[in-house]
């Protein structure tokens, strides 16, 4: 189970098995028969790409949601918005890749402070991801994340974020 | 009834009357057609008072028969109506309810009155998908962009359907999560 105040740690085959094995049940519960039918894409053992979008002002955006397995079950998924060009993200040229969530169950940095060497990262604060507890973000016992935990846990945050938190683009 | 075939016994008239092998008819059951035709197409037993009230007793009994059979087909007929009449008011009055419970990633599907309340569907829902509840679970909608119901809780489906906090009953339970 994920502590608050202890950086995670990785573990990429358990990560990749875990993945291997809950797709099917996230496949099952939506009714699905691929993870292409949901638009999502899996380019290797560790990453999957989710399509998000939100409407602010009448005006439908587009985002990328690039999740990493590196050290799930007993952490949550890597969580960050990524350029859907380079599928990656580099702080400034990117920032517009990244959606506006102010909910205050997730909430989204461009270049959030990682360490005192001032060293930043992408932060999409939710207690859901592993970039959460990388920064050592305080955290309630109950939000903690448990092993039980899916990664579709982590997509359904966000999602809801954007329903009602979505302000447009950084 | 009883009595009649009682007093029938006594009687020789109507077996004499007619021969039952003379009776018959191709594909007509020859009782039968001595109840039907003979007895209510027998002259009257003029001259024997008894006899001909026997007659008039078995004739009134065939029309007995005939009307308690009648009464039971209509009796199972009201009772097959009132079934249906039942069986589509509750269908009118239910409907399912999917629910997916996000952290765990598993799901259930039940039937629940449209008086119940979101929350009493929240707390069916735990039943239906065999997990405990957790103290800052969220109970939400469960379409592409979900929605939280937790200031709708006192709402029934069919209000909440009707005000359209929700569009379907597809619900979802998640885990809330700490942030901002």
């Amino acid at each position: 189970m994920a502590k608050a105040n202890e950086l995670p740690t990785l573990d990429v085959q358990a990560g990749a098995a875990a993945l291997d094995e809950d797709i099917p049940r996230v496949l099952r519960v939506l009714g699905a028969s691929s993870i292409e039918e949901l638009g999502w894409s899996r380019p290797n053992k560790l990453k999957l790409f989710v399509p998000m979008c939100g409407v602010c002002q009448g005006e439908k955006e587009e985002y990328t949601l690039r999740l990493g397995f590196q050290a799930y079950r007993r952490w949550p998924p890597s969580a960050q918005f990524v350029n859907p060009v380079t599928l990656d993200y580099a702080y400034p040229q990117d920032q517009h890749f990244v959606p506006k969530l102010t909910s205050p169950e997730c909430r989204t940095h461009i270049a959030y402070p990682r360490n005192p060497q001032g060293s930043t990262i992408q932060l999409i604060c939710c207690s859901a991801t592993l970039e959460f507890y990388d920064v050592l973000h305080g955290v309630e016992p109950h939000h903690i994340w448990r092993e039980t935990d899916t990664f579709f846990s982590t997509i359904m945050a966000i999602q809801k974020a954007f329903v009602s938190f979505y302000e447009g683009r950084f | 009834m009883k009595y009649g075939r009682q007093v029938k016994k006594n009687l020789t008239c109507l077996s004499n009357f007619a021969d039952p092998g003379a009776l018959h008819i191709e594909g007509f059951p020859t009782e039968v057609f001595r109840r039907q035709f003979v007895i209510e197409n027998t002259e009257p037993f003029n001259d024997d008072p008894l006899q001909k009230a026997v007659h008039d007793l078995e004739v009134a009994e065939t029309h007995l028969a005939n009307a308690q059979a009648e009464e039971a087909t209509a009796e199972h007929d009201v009772a097959e109506a009132i079934k249906e009449v039942k069986d589509a008011e509750r269908a009118h009055d239910t409907v399912t309810v999917h629910v997916i419970h996000v952290n765990e990633v598993e799901k259930a599907s039940f039937t629940e009155r449209l008086t119940a309340t979101l929350q009493q569907v929240w707390e069916k829902s735990y039943i239906e998908l065999k997990i405990p509840p957790k103290a800052k679970d969220v109970f939400q909608t469960a379409d592409k962009n979900p929605k939280s119901l937790m200031s709708f809780l006192s709402l029934t489906l069919e209000q909440a359907h009707q005000q359209k906090v929700i569009e379907d009953y597809c619900f979802g339970i998640a885990s809330e999560t700490g942030g901002a």
